[in-house]
């Protein structure tokens, strides 16, 4: 077994591991806003592996250059979508989403939140 | 192939998210759901040497992010 193929069988390892960290993660956590954070491991780290093995096995392809935009769309969508996810959250449950001084849960100083 | 199988069962977790629970937690697990199967997919064309289907997940990630905030608005006002 050559060097080349231990490295793409680690990053592919890495993807399949990060998937399952990701999955179980969001199913240990408490709440919705913690679970959120979980969508992260499988979308940069997993992708982010998967990307390097693809260029790794099969060179400067389009394949591996279209592996790289999924992996740069994935790292931009899932920030954009984990903010608005937690957003429709905290407005589904409180009506708002700004920090209101009425929040027991956010303190606030001289009249901005802290 | 092998990382694909493996990979795949990953879904199950996620599967269990999206049936019980929360309406948020529900919403995670769809989230989860669509980054693990654009994973999948691309494992799948790469697997399978169909590197010309590599357009699949590619359209997939896009989607799935549009579907996010579809879903995303439609928990915050009207579900």
């Amino acid at each position: 077994m050559t060097a080349h193929a231990i490295a793409v069988d680690g990053l592919l390892a890495a993807t399949a591991l990060s998937c399952w960290a990701g999955a179980l993660g969001m199913i240990r956590m408490k709440d919705a806003y913690q679970a959120l954070h979980y969508l992260g491991v499988p979308a940069i780290v997993g992708m982010g592996a998967l990307t390097v093995a693809v260029f790794l096995a099969t060179g400067w392809t389009q394949a591996s250059w279209k592996c790289a935009i999924i992996l740069v769309i994935l790292i931009a969508s899932n920030s954009v979508g984990t903010h608005a996810a937690a957003r429709a959250f905290r407005e589904r449950e409180k009506d708002h989403w700004e920090p209101l001084p009425e929040d027991k849960e956010i303190e606030f100083v001289e009249g901005r939140p802290r | 192939m092998l990382t694909a199988t493996v990979t795949s069962a990953s879904l199950l977790p996620c599967a269990w998210a999206c049936l019980r629970g929360t309406p948020e937690r529900r919403l995670v697990g769809l989230e989860m759901t669509g980054i693990i199967v654009t994973i999948l997919l691309v494992l799948l064309t790469v697997a399978r040497q169909r590197l010309p289907f590599i357009d699949m997940p590619l359209t997939l990630a896009l989607l799935t992010f549009g579907a996010g905030l579809v879903f995303a608005r439609f928990l915050e006002k009207h579900l």
